[in-house]
């Protein structure tokens, strides 16, 4: 089992970089007693066979051009163990949608882990992508568009990094998420 | 808006312009494969990021890359300057930080530390 989950949605996002998305959308809902990781991107999408190899286990990353899909499998992995579900949209040209449902309270469970520390680099070190974070539950929904990171960007310059890993910080606390969680 | 709020907004706009058009002086390249990020990518990314934040360098370009068939080397940075790219292999956070302080500050290869040096068609 994968050791925290931002581990996930930082293999999906560098999928979507690696896809050549100009967009990429991230999202972490606790809905009822469900945990959700999505990420949806405007790449290059993959066809059913690049995809049948992204999910399967045994591939070697020389299978998939370009790398798309890569941790994939991992992602799958995790559905699996916990009795969750992966869902895979995705198709050439029409970008992928990879969502992650798990039962929020299994024990075996891995927290969320620093989701800010891991996203906001991300986000930074890619300006050519617009970035939008979503955070949500069955009231609630907290959000960071690309609107903010480019807002921070000009007011902090390279300081940028702290003010919005600090920015989404609070927004994980307001919606009760925590990194050990 | 007054002139000088003008100014500063074209400068900053002339300053992505810069970094997108890849005049940067200094690329920093992560690998970020499955491999490398179990093995600890995005602790290095992160203290790239944070060494450059507060060092307020601007100048540098930070960005990842896939698989490169090092897994065992993971974590990998790259340094692009000009026409060379010297490759550094099982980063950690330390010696993240160091590659900013000693090699993009200071201009000094941490030899000891380097797995191959590529001369590039400059």
């Amino acid at each position: 089992m994968i050791e925290d989950l931002s581990l996930h949605l930082a293999d999906l996002v560098l999928n979507s970089l690696r896809a050549g998305a100009g967009h990429v959308d991230i999202l972490i809902a606790k809905r009822g007693e469900t945990l959700m990781l999505e990420v949806k991107d405007d790449g290059r999408g993959m066809s059913e066979g690049e995809l049948e190899r992204a999910l399967d286990p045994f591939f070697t990353t020389k299978d998939i051009s370009d790398g798309i899909g890569l941790g994939l499998a991992l992602v799958q992995q995790t559905a699996e163990e916990l009795g969750g579900r992966l869902q895979v949209d995705s198709a050439p040209g029409r970008g992928t949608r990879v969502r992650l449902s798990i039962p929020y309270h299994h024990p075996d469970r891995p927290p969320l882990g620093d989701v800010a520390g891991t996203l906001v680099p991300l986000m930074l070190s890619n300006p050519q992508v617009e970035f939008s974070l979503r955070l949500a539950d069955d009231q609630r929904t907290w959000m960071l568009t690309q609107q903010d990171i480019r807002a921070a960007q000009d007011e902090a310059g390279p300081r940028a990094l702290f003010v919005l890993e600090d920015k989404v910080r609070a927004g994980l606390k307001t919606m009760g998420l925590k990194e050990d969680g | 808006m007054k002139p000088e709020d003008l100014r500063r907004i074209r400068e900053q706009a002339k300053e992505r312009l810069r970094l997108r058009a890849g005049e940067a002086r200094v690329k920093l390249v992560v690998g970020m494969g499955t491999s490398g990020l179990a093995a600890g990518a995005r602790q290095v990314l992160k203290a790239i990021m944070d060494e450059l934040a507060r060092r307020g360098i601007d100048d540098v370009i930070v960005t990842q890359t896939g698989e490169r068939g090092l897994a065992a080397k993971e974590p990998i940075v790259e340094v692009h300057e000009g026409g060379r790219i010297t490759v550094y292999g099982e980063v950690d956070e330390a010696l993240a930080r160091r590659i900013v302080a000693e090699h993009v500050v200071n201009g000094r290869a941490i030899s000891d530390r380097v797995l191959e040096v590529r001369e590039v068609g400059a």
